[in-house]
């Protein structure tokens, strides 16, 4: 259940940030995501911010909170988790 | 020898505070703020966010906005004139996108509907509606528009190419504006509070300032236009470098242009924009340059920022500060941030001001800032004048064949090369992680740049960049508006967004090459390479170097819509575009491998524009003893107009050396004559021109033959490259 999300994501990052050279075996879920070697920015952040209202209904719009979600794809996994259960589907 | 002066003869503003320079002061003397919510446009869903909208402009059904904010502010600059201006310069970044985002939305596909939608077509009403017959240049270079207007008309101007120069920045709201900004999540929806320790953004807004600058000095022209400096961070595609270091080498060069010391600024006008990051980095760059800044204030929270017209806005309220002695306040500001270390003036004072520094910085790392001064008050320097000629140290092109390689093998082979250059082929030597946001036209300017770059003759100076281009991002663009759309304006793409401004793919040569010099993007249509080959010219001083560059890219629904010389619905494989690129320094004349000049840029509005061409090129026998070739770009819209100019041309001259019409071998896209200039730099090099290239037999030019690329239609231009 929890890798099955973490999977999920791994596969959608690297649609919406368009690493062609990335596969979702060599996505590491705890490294750095935002500044790290993948050369991820704020920009693509704000990508990330759309993906995961559009397709989790989660909105993130304060800065603060955005850093911590996507400081790695586990935290953003649990983000999800966390607040998924806070809004009834 | 001294510079000529620059005097503001005329100024014209249509900004949120109002419709009239009256206005306008009464405004700033309330300091009250006129952003309010938006109800410009419908919106799908929630409420309106605070934008600066232009209330009561007469709406003039048969133009679209932006051009109708730009005719009202222009009159007002020209009032009192009555001859035509020798030349405009107009930044914008909307153009006519208000008009073509609706009718996208409606469907239509009737492409005389979208004819107004070049960046270019506000310059050219302009030019019309005041009977232009000089050079009418379109620059876009996001927020920082307005002042690189500017500084390119008072080069004009000090090369004594004008004497009276109409120039201003212009922008309306629209939903490309709007939802990108917001996308961003750089609007503050409780307004907009530049410097506030509170501020959460900015507040889009609209509007248009224009000057009429004039090399003459009159009674009536208190304020002149002392210096002008551009700097291009070469950081990131839209945050400013955190210490704002490009900010504070534009600024720099301003006072040095202007021959100030910080010490002479009574007031600077921040760029200000109320977002998080450019303030903390404007305010770094204030303070490492001015130990104690001067009266400071920065006027977006009470206009919001009105994009490419807010350069030219502030330097019209700048030139009233002058007359006035008056110092706009901040408007908005309630407790100002500590960590900026600033202290904003907070109410309107009236103080003497003398000289005022204007800031106006944008996206791609794009900076530009203006000295204006009190006339007379200040002796011009001297400045030492650049003599070398503009040598080519490297070219590339691309094309329907691939790359420069691939191109020249199709010609000589006598192959087709129009149609659209492969993906593969454009990517072949950009870094995979560098381009992996990147759609279609930012890469093909990577690539031309890259391989036209000839790093051993780069120079000690930092490199400027000159990117022309007709359309702009159509890809991200297209994609911006469809997921806008279809989203039902619920996620609006923010990657899409930033590279849809039209001097994304300069920004990212800027990046690629570390080039932090001036970088400027022209839309001129079909003379949009040539324009950019001319702020080239005007800006690159002796042992300088820059990249100019001109690309378009083909898009299967939005360049049959908008290009009036593509056929409405062309096969796919009929569908051209590339681009080409020359690596140009002003070197002394020994050290180019060939040489490249401007000779002429006029509209076809002048009588006898064909004679006043070859007068130019330095008459008829000139021509026939030093011209090898003719290369001559008439756009399939155009061409009615451009035979008849052709033909007068070939008559007038009695040219006896070949000439050949290169649309017809390299395809109808706007930046065709880029592509022409790289192959003509190319044929100089080996003394040789391939068969398709001369419409006839392959021919050996001699030494000192010069090629002519000529461009005919609503405008006549002609390029010329010879060997030292």
């Amino acid at each position: 259940m929890n890798n099955d999300l973490v999977e999920e994501l791994k596969i959608k990052l690297i649609d919406i940030l368009n690493l062609p050279d990335v596969t979702p075996e060599d996505f590491d879920e705890n490294a750095q995501l935002v500044g790290g070697e993948l050369g991820i920015d704020s920009i693509d952040v704000l990508e990330m911010v759309v993906m995961v209202e559009k397709d989790y209904g989660i909105v993130i719009n304060s800065q603060e909170v955005g850093e911590k979600v996507f400081s790695s794809l586990t935290a953003l996994a649990d983000y999800i988790r966390k607040h998924a259960q806070d809004t009834p589907s | 020898m001294n510079k000529q002066q620059v005097y503001i003869r005329g100024t014209g503003i249509v900004s949120p505070l109002g419709g009239s320079i009256a206005e306008t002061l009464a405004a700033l003397r309330e300091n009250r703020s006129k952003v309010a919510p938006l109800d410009l446009f419908p919106l799908l869903q929630g409420s309106p966010l605070p934008v600066g909208q232009v209330r009561g402009i007469d709406t003039e059904p048969t133009l679209p906005r932006t051009h109708q904010l730009a005719l009202t502010a222009a009159t007002q600059a020209m009032a009192g004139y009555d001859r035509p201006p020798d030349a405009i310069v107009i930044g914008t970044t909307t153009g006519g996108i208000p008009t073509t985002e609706q009718l996208l939305r409606d469907g239509i596909t009737d492409k005389n509907q979208y004819r107004l939608h070049g960046l270019n077509t506000v310059a050219d009403e302009l030019g019309r509606h005041f009977n232009c017959s000089g050079p009418v240049l379109t620059v876009s270079t996001a927020c920082s528009s307005g002042a690189v207007a500017i500084t390119l008309a008072m080069e004009l101007l000090r090369g004594r190419q004008a004497e009276n120069v109409l120039v201003g920045g212009v922008d309306s709201l629209c939903r490309l504006t709007y939802f990108g900004f917001h996308s961003l999540q750089l609007v503050d929806k409780n307004g907009c509070r530049p410097l506030d320790k509170n501020r959460r953004g900015m507040a889009v807004a609209e509007g248009a300032g224009m000057l009429l600058l004039s090399s003459e000095k009159k009674a009536d022209t208190p304020v002149e236009l002392l210096g002008a400096g551009l700097s291009c961070d070469a950081f990131h595609p839209a945050a400013p470098h955190p210490e704002g270091k490009g900010a504070r080498t534009a600024m720099r060069a301003a006072l040095a242009d202007a021959g100030l010391s910080p010490r002479a600024i009574d007031y600077i006008n921040l760029h200000g924009t109320g977002t998080p990051e450019n303030d903390l980095a404007e305010s770094r760059a204030v303070r490492a340059l001015f130990p104690t800044p001067p009266a400071l204030s920065s006027i977006k929270g009470a206009t919001g920022h009105s994009l490419a017209a807010a350069g030219a806005i502030e330097a019209v309220i700048a030139s009233l500060c002058i007359t006035q002695d008056l110092v706009p306040a901040n408007t908005g500001l309630r407790q100002v941030d500590p960590d900026l270390k600033l202290h904003p003036v907070t109410k309107p004072e009236d103080r003497p001001v003398t000289a005022v520094l204007s800031n106006s910085f944008g996206f791609g790392g794009n900076n530009g800032s203006l000295v204006l001064a009190k006339s007379g008050k200040f002796t011009q320097s001297t400045s030492k004048k650049t003599t070398n000629p503009l040598s080519i140290l490297g070219s590339a092109c691309l094309t329907g064949a691939g790359d420069t390689a691939a191109t020249l093998a199709g010609l000589l082979n006598e192959k087709s090369i129009v149609g659209q250059a492969d993906d593969q082929a454009i990517i072949q030597d950009l870094p995979p992680r560098l381009i992996r946001r990147l759609k279609r036209l930012p890469r093909m300017a990577l690539s031309l740049a890259v391989n036209a770059y000839n790093r051993s003759q780069s120079g000690k100076k930092s490199l400027s960049i000159f990117m022309g281009t007709g359309w702009g991002a159509l890809s991200e663009t297209y994609d911006f508006l469809e997921r806008l759309t279809t989203s039902q304006e619920l996620f609006p793409s923010p990657t899409d967004f930033v590279g849809s401004v039209h001097n994304g793919p300069a920004g990212q040569v800027a990046m690629l090459l570390e080039a932090t010099g001036a970088n400027i993007t022209t839309s001129g249509g079909d003379y949009s390479f040539e324009q950019a080959l001319m702020a080239a010219d005007l800006l690159l001083k002796d042992d300088e170097t820059g990249v100019v560059l001109g690309a378009d890219e083909g898009h299967a629904i939005l360049s049959p819509l908008l290009d009036a010389s593509i056929e409405p619905q062309p096969h796919v494989e009929n569908l051209a575009d590339g681009g080409g690129a020359l690596h140009l320094g002003k070197m002394p004349r020994n050290k180019g491998r060939a040489c490249i000049k401007l000779c002429f840029f006029h509209s076809c509005r002048t009588d006898g524009p064909i004679s006043s061409l070859i007068k130019k090129l330095g008459g008829a026998d000139t021509l026939q003893s030093d011209c090898g070739l003719v290369l001559t770009g008439i756009p399939a819209a155009a061409k009615k107009l451009g035979e008849k100019q052709l033909e007068q041309f070939i008559k007038l001259s009695s040219l006896a050396a070949p000439v050949s019409r290169y649309r017809k071998y390299i395809g109808e896209f706007a930046s065709a004559s880029a592509v022409t200039a790289a192959l003509a730099a190319s044929c100089l090099e080996s003394g040789q021109v391939p068969a398709l290239l001369t419409g006839g037999d392959p021919i050996s030019l001699e030494k000192n033959k010069k090629i002519l690329i000529l461009g005919l239609g609503e405008y006549i231009t002609a390029m010329e490259l010879y060997r030292p």
